[in-house]
Order: structure tokens, then sequence, then C-alpha cells
């Protein structure tokens, strides 16, 4: 059997503990068993596979759904100044918070936002769901407190936990999210997060993947951009068993905005892959990416960015720039960005860099005292300082720079 | 203090510095002058310890100890002290996140308890004002944008932070307009001490009518192929390197 029929058997064999559930989300897992059967798990032939191998999965996370009891408490989670909500190996808590101007429900299937599942990844993330989050800001609400989701993944045997936000922000309204990801164990997380970011409205959105270095991760990110409306997406991460993000933005009506500022960081035998797409398929949109990435030892980092101006998108201006420092000649970084242009009229940058840890400001550090560890650290820091500095929130960034700097 | 023998060391495997030797005793200010390319900065960085400049045969004692096996931040706890030439741009790092870490260091290795956040600020301040540096400039990227004059300056400034026993000062005069140039040379005679020797590579004589030296070296193919008081760095003014040709390697 090759790895893909293989997974596929998992797959389906994990949705079998939910096949018999009757809920709200039966006919959502029903879609994504369907999936499940039609489409085939990825291999390195696969152009948007090539660099991240899924025999990782092998072990089986697929087949066995994570139910360690979280002994996670919120005294451990750092406070954001957010209304905090745990969900555990995929399950919402009893009670969900209260935010002013934001409604919480749970997901069902004849929700408009649970879009069709156009992965294997996104079909078991249906078909194997014990609960949904539907999460609603009301027209014109300035949401002042943000929310602040910690998804724990939790396991001492591979097995795997999905989870799936929905969120719609009406027009003119606004709201921050900040999606934590603390997991431990080799547990699996299979995240997807829909967003539908209303005419005018404007979101401010945090991607933490803080999971422990056992765990694996494959997520989708989805965002839908509305007229006017602007998007700020700040996405930390360090790489673990295997780290899949795949990113898609659409550009639905003109005058939409967006900002990405990533930083990805694979040290030790560590593996992280961002495969970013960004549609602009309307006139007038801006998206401005910076992504920083670092690998030391044998991590590899993986980023992919496609920047696709459709037809008629005139007056798109997009940048994308990937920066990247490699610490050692036995880690791997693969950058490939890509444009695809079907328009004059627009401005398009893209820049990829990988360097070296620079020997002249190491030596300069050195001289003075500092030793060489900790030159090494200062001058990782350094390069993601401006980015991290750049956070608008103020408790993330100084978490940040502790929990980044421990892996520098 | 300082004693060099008979060095011979080499850069990316050239060899560059070619039987060269000095001595700097404690309390000492020693000039080493000569044209382009005779080796000054190699020396410079041969003391500091950079990789890639290898010491091939020859001593080089610091206090009494060899230093040839000793790392490049080893040194600079020990009390040895370079002002770069060319000072590298760190952007993402702070000059007072770089001063406090240098300084920890700096303290541990002298037996001294580190300084407090607001004494470190303070002295760090006042370091500022001796070479005429805006506060500003403890905020910025080390070096970051700094122009020539504020980069050798930035030096300076660390310099008397620091303290070292030996301080190295690698054209820290070049390309300075007078006003800067009076600072500089402020800041290095404030350091002079009994207990303290330095060593000031420079290509100008113009510096050391503000910091006389006790002892002038010319340095040429690698070899120091004429010492004498602060008269011969006049007399080189005078006539020019090319009056001791023949004499050099
Ligand atoms: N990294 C290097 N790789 C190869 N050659 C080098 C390197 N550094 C210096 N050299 C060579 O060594 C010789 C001495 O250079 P050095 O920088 O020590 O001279 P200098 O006396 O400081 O000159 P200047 O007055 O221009 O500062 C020169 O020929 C130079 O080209
Ligand atoms: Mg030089």
């Amino acid at each position: 059997m090759t790895l893909t029929e293989s997974l596929k058997a998992q797959a389906l064999e994990g949705a079998t503990a939910y096949q018999q559930r009757n809920d709200t989300l039966s006919s959502l897992r029903d879609a994504g068993r369907d999936a499940l059967e039609n489409l085939p798990f990825p291999d390195k032939k696969s152009e948007r596979w090539k660099y991240t191998s899924l025999i990782k999965l092998q072990d089986g996370h697929l087949a066995k759904q994570a139910h360690k009891t979280s002994e996670l408490s919120t005294a451990d989670v750092p406070d954001f100044g957010g209304a905090q909500l745990v969900i555990t190996n995929g399950a919402l808590p009893a009670t969900l918070p209260k935010i002013d101007g934001v409604i919480f429900s749970t997901l069902s299937a004849d929700n408009p936002s649970a879009a069709k599942e156009l992965t294997p990844f996104s079909g078991f993330n249906a078909a194997t769901l014990q609960d949904g989050l539907n999460i609603h800001v009301a027209k014109g609400a300035q949401v002042k407190q943000a929310l602040h989701i910690i998804y724990v993944g939790e396991s001492d045997t591979p097995a795997s936990a999905a989870t799936r936000v929905n969120v719609t922000l009406d027009e003119n309204s606004a709201f921050t999210l900040i999606e934590h990801y603390a997991g431990t164990g080799p547990a699996l997380t299979s995240a997807i997060t829909r967003i539908h970011v209303g005419g005018n409205a404007e979101l401010t959105h945090y991607r933490l993947q803080s999971e422990s270095a056992e765990t694996l991760h494959i997520s989708e990110l989805d965002i839908q951009q509305q007229r006017d409306s602007r998007v700020r997406s700040y996405q930390l991460m360090k790489g673990n068993v295997l780290r899949r993000n795949d990113v898609r933005v659409w550009m639905n009506e003109p005058g939409a905005d967006l900002v990405i500022r990533a930083v990805f960081l694979a040290r030790d035998s560590s593996h992280v892959d961002n495969n970013v797409c960004i549609e602009h398929a309307s006139p007038h949109c801006t998206s401005d990416q910076i992504f920083k990435g670092i690998a030391g030892e044998t991590g590899k980092a993986v980023f992919n960015g496609r920047i696709h101006i459709h037809p008629g998108a005139k007056g798109t201006d997009a940048q994308l720039s990937n920066k990247n420092l490699l610490l050692a000649n036995t880690a791997e970084i693969d950058s490939k960005p890509e444009l695809e242009i079907y328009n004059d009229d627009v401005k398009c940058g893209h820049g990829t860099t990988i360097g070296q840890m620079d020997s002249e400001q190491l030596f300069y550090l050195r001289s003075r005292g500092v030793d060489a560890e900790q030159a090494k650290r200062m001058l990782g820091i350094g390069f993601i300082n401006e980015l991290i500095l750049s956070l608008p929130n103020e408790a993330i960034a100084e978490w940040a720079r502790d929990w980044l700097g421990e892996s520098l | 203090m300082l004693e060099v023998k008979n060095l011979h060391a080499s850069v990316a495997g050239k060899e560059i510095l070619k039987g060269l030797s000095l001595t700097v005793n404690a309390g000492e200010v020693h000039a080493i002058m000569g044209p382009n390319g005779s080796g000054k900065s190699t020396l410079s960085n041969v003391l500091a310890g950079r990789d890639g400049y290898e010491i091939i045969s020859g001593d080089v004692l610091f206090e009494g100890k060899p230093v040839a096996d000793m790392a490049p931040e080893e040194r600079a706890r020990a009390g040895i002290f370079l002002a770069f030439q060319y000072p590298v741009e760190i952007p993402g790092v702070s000059n007072m996140e770089f001063l406090k870490a240098s300084l920890e260091e700096i303290y541990k290795a002298q037996g001294k308890e580190p300084l407090d956040a607001v004494t470190l600020l303070r002295k760090a301040r006042e370091a500022c004002q001796q070479v005429n540096l805006d506060q500003q400039f403890l905020k910025r990227g080390v070096n970051e944008g700094f122009s020539g004059g504020e980069k050798k300056r930035n030096e300076i400034m660390q310099m008397l932070l620091l303290e070292p026993k030996l301080a190295l000062l690698d054209e820290t005069d070049s390309g300075l307009d007078i006003d800067a140039l009076q600072v500089v040379a402020k800041g290095v005679n404030s350091l002079r001490r009994p207990d303290r020797g330095i060593v000031l590579v420079t290509h100008y004589q113009r510096l050391l009518d503000y910091i006389v030296p006790d002892f002038v070296h010319v340095l040429a193919g690698g070899r120091i192929i004429k010492s004498g008081g602060k008269e011969l760095a006049l007399e080189l003014e005078e006539k020019g390197y090319g009056w001791l040709e023949g004499h050099g390697a």
C-alpha cells in the first residue's frame, strides 16, 4: 500500500468514530467522508507538497482521536488582555465567553460559511469534527475586547484533534482574534479557520503556533475580504514534527487591504511549511506580506508564496518579501515566490533572500565580551525584532520575544 | 602589558604580518603609522582574535599570557578593546541592549557586581555626552544608519564604558572633521592612566597633535621598520613614507 492509500484508510478509520453521531454536524461529517473518498492525499509528486512529506503521519495519527483531558488551566496561558476560550482536543468548553457585539454559536451544516471541503485535510477535519464554533461580529460593532482562543491538542499516543472556527465580521465592524495553538505530545491538530470580512470591516488576527516539538499541525486558513475591508494578520510559529499551514486570502471586492507579518523558526529537526496564496480577484486591492524564517541544525523550513492577480484586477499593489537566516549548513530553507499576473496595470514586488549569520557582526559583539552563543541569539532576535516590534498588542510582543528568543 | 614577538600572521591564507615585534607597557601610548595595506588592521584583528586571522609563528602575550587560544570574548573580558576601523551595522539589536550584554560580561569577568538598570542608563548617557552623541543613539540599532563620525564616536563611547586595560584604536581618527577629532581625542586622553596601555593606529599625524604618544612606530610590509618618539610622526608627515623606503620589506 502506498503512503497515500494508507493515509486514506487511516483517515476513514478515524472518521468512523463519529459516523453514528446524529447532531447538527452530521451532514458536514458526511461531506467530509465524501471528500476523503474522492480526494487523494498528496505525495511528493504533488507540486504544492514537494518539500513536505507526510511520512510522519504513518504512525496512525489520523486513525485515532485525541482524548486526553487537558491539564492546561487558564493560569498556564499568557494573558494577552482578551477573553479566553480554550478548545481541548476539539471540544468546546461548556460555557462560551461573553463579548459585547459578538455572538457565539456552535457550527452547524446549514451555516452558510460551512463551505465545501476541497482538500483531503479539510475533508478529514469535517469528518472528525466533534464541535465547531461560529463567531459573528455584528454590523458596526467596534469590539474592544480581543478574543483569545487557545487550541490544545494533547495526546500520549499518536492521535488527532480537529478544530473548526468560522468567523464573520459584518460591515463596518472591528475585531481582534488571537488564535493560539498550544498542544503537547504526538497529537496532530487539524485546524480550519474561515474568516469573512465584510465591507469596510477591520480584522486584527494573530496566529501563534507554540505547540511543543513532538506535535503535528496541518491547517487551512481561508480569508474572504469584501469591499474596503482591512486585515492585519500576524503569524508566529516554531516548527514541530510536521507543521503545514495553507493560507488563502481572497480579495473579492475593490479596496480590500491585507497585511501579513510572519516569523517561522525551524530549529533542531523540526519542520515548518507555509503555503500562502493571495487571490487578487478585484481591482484596487493591496497586499503586503513579510515572512521571516530561521532554520538551524537539521531543521527545515518551506515557504511558498503565490500572488495571483486575476484579469480585471487593475490597480493592484501586491508586495511579498521572504527573508531567511540559515544558522547551519545542515538546515534547509526552500523558498519559492510565485507570481501569476493576468493584468498590466499592477504594482507587484517580491523578493527572497537566504543568508547566513554575518560573521562580522558576530565578531563585533564577541569583541566586546559577549559570548558566541549569546551573540548568535542577539543577532537572531535582531533579525526578527522589527517585526516583533510592529505587533500592535504589546503583551503578545513581549511574550513572543521571550518565546522565540528561547529557540535562538 | 602587550608583547608581540616576531609575529607572522596570515589572512585568508596570505601572509601579511612578517616578523612584527612590539611591546606596550602599562601607562604608554603607542602610535602605529603606515601606508595603506601595510597590515595595520591585520595586526588589530589578530590581537582581537578575529576568525580567519591566523598566527603562523611568533608570540602575542597579554599580561604575560599567550592570547592565541583565547576566543575574542575572552580577550575582551581580559581587558583588550578594539575600536574598529569600520564598525559594522547591526540592525535590530539596540545599542543599549548591546551595551548591557557587553558590560554584564566584562563586569562579571572583573568580579564586579552588575550595574542595575538605572545606573547603567545613567552611565551610558554620560558616556554619550562625553563624545557628543545624542542619547537617542542608545535606542537605535548598533551603528545602524550612523554616519562615519557617529560610528567612530560610538566606538569611543563604548570604550569609555568598558574601561579596557589595553585599547587598540584602528584609524578612529579617519574621516573625522576637526571638531569630532577633538571629541575623540578628549575621550582617549581621559582614559590615559598608569595602568592602561593605548595603541593608536593612524594614517595622519594630525591625531597626534591631540593625543601625544610616547612612541611612534612605522609599519610597512608587515613589519615595524622604524620606531621613535613623537617627533618621528612629524618627520614622517614632512617627508612621506617614501623616506623610509629601503628600510621596509
Ligand atoms: N580578509 C582578507 N582577505 C584577503 N586579504 C586581506 C584581507 N584583509 C586584509 N587583506 C590584505 O592584507 C593586506 C593588509 O591589509 P590591512 O587591512 O591590514 O591594511 P591596513 O594597513 O589596515 O590598510 P588601511 O590603511 O587601508 O586601513 C592588504 O593587502 C589587504 O588587501
Ligand atoms: Mg586598516
